[in-house]
């Protein structure tokens, strides 16, 4: 289903063709290799594990089944981990990037909904969204972010996304680096910039283990809902022509 | 010289002195030593001519001289936190793109260590 271009990147290493799809992981070593083995027979992206400096195997277990490991000295969270796979894939060619969650809520057969999703609309973000299972904290927060930022996606905190090289050029750069979460700033980075978002609909499961580090108790919450809404203040209503 | 001159001299040169120490021990640099090199310098002029805010004060029909010197205090010690923070958020952004670069370069070191023959 794709069409295998000549890959741009002659100096790298690894040259990634088309896909790549971005893992980013802190102490998932029990998730982490079942994770990339299921991603890889559904898909033949590119699996790139960003081991948010875990204490645990999580590098070894990911680079045993298959996926390149790239091992951050410091931790940077869940966005910067991402956003570290965004650097590298479009460093090395790749013409879309698909981002999954470590932990086994996302499921690798879903990747071809959100490629479809991509092929039909053309979107530069498309996010696999499972609203039905927001929590009631969660719902609130969407209500108050669609009231102060206009963003009308409904499963934003969702990292369960397939980005356009474009989408994924412009959220490896700088303005991008000081997000504390992957949700809120970078959808309105793309709005900003006139980048278009869909939703594609997908199932998720509980996570298997460990819990939402942002709805995990009320001070992450109030943290969360104040970090974010000074991404709101920075970013509303800051208009960009198109990249 | 009066009793409170003496006072607020030593306190001026020592704080001037001990700033001046940190600055030739490399404590300080660039900027911050531009900054704290003029605080010495006010220092040591306030504590020597301590009278000055009352004249100012004067001028400037301010009843109580002090305020003066307790506003413009707090307005510089704001100024300079803002500013730290400005510094602090900019040395934020530099940590977190030379992390993720330190990441990438490892994986491609690895890579090539792998595949002698590219």
């Amino acid at each position: 289903m794709f069409q295998t271009a000549p890959c741009a990147l002659q100096s790298a290493t690894v040259k990634i063709c088309h896909l790549a799809i971005v893992i980013p992981a802190r102490n998932e070593a029990p998730s982490v290799a079942g994770v990339v083995r299921r991603v890889r027979a559904a898909s033949t992206g590119e699996v790139i594990v960003v081991d948010d400096c875990s204490t645990d195997a999580t590098a070894e277990e990911a680079r045993a089944a298959g996926a390149i490991v790239l091992s951050l000295p410091v931790q940077l969270g869940a966005w910067g981990a991402t956003q570290t796979g965004l650097r590298y894939a479009i460093r090395h060619g790749a013409k879309s990037v698909l981002t999954m969650d470590a932990d086994g809520q996302h499921h690798a057969d879903s990747i071809a909904i959100l490629e479809r999703a991509q092929a039909s609309t053309n979107a530069d973000l498309v996010i696999g969204s499972a609203p039905e299972r927001l929590s009631r904290p969660k719902r609130l927060a969407r209500l108050y972010f669609r009231v102060i930022a206009g963003l009308e996606v409904r499963d934003f905190t969702s990292g369960f996304r397939l980005y356009s090289e474009r989408a994924a050029r412009l959220l490896s750069f700088r303005h991008a680096t000081l997000f504390d979460y992957q949700d809120l700033g970078v959808l309105m980075l793309l709005k900003n910039y006139g980048l278009s978002v869909v939703e594609a609909k997908v199932n998720m499961s509980e996570r298997n283990h460990g819990m939402s580090r942002v709805f995990s108790s009320w001070s992450h919450v109030a943290r969360y809902m104040a970090l974010t809404s000074m991404v709101c203040l920075a970013r509303a209503g800051r208009a960009r022509r198109p990249t | 010289m009066s009793g409170v001159q003496i006072t607020s001299l030593s306190i001026g040169l020592l704080l001037a002195a001990t700033i001046v120490y940190l600055l030739r021990r490399d404590h300080l640099h660039g900027p911050y030593a531009i900054w704290w090199l003029s605080m010495a310098v006010v220092t040591a002029l306030l504590g020597a001519f301590p009278h000055v805010i009352d004249h100012v004060a004067d001028e400037l029909d301010i009843g109580y001289p002090p305020a003066l010197a307790f506003v413009l205090a707090i307005a510089l010690m704001l100024i300079k936190m803002l500013t730290m923070d400005i510094e602090r958020t900019r040395q934020e952004l530099l940590l977190r793109r030379l992390a993720q670069r330190l990441a990438l370069l490892d994986a491609e070191i690895k890579q090539r260590n792998q595949t002698p023959s590219e």
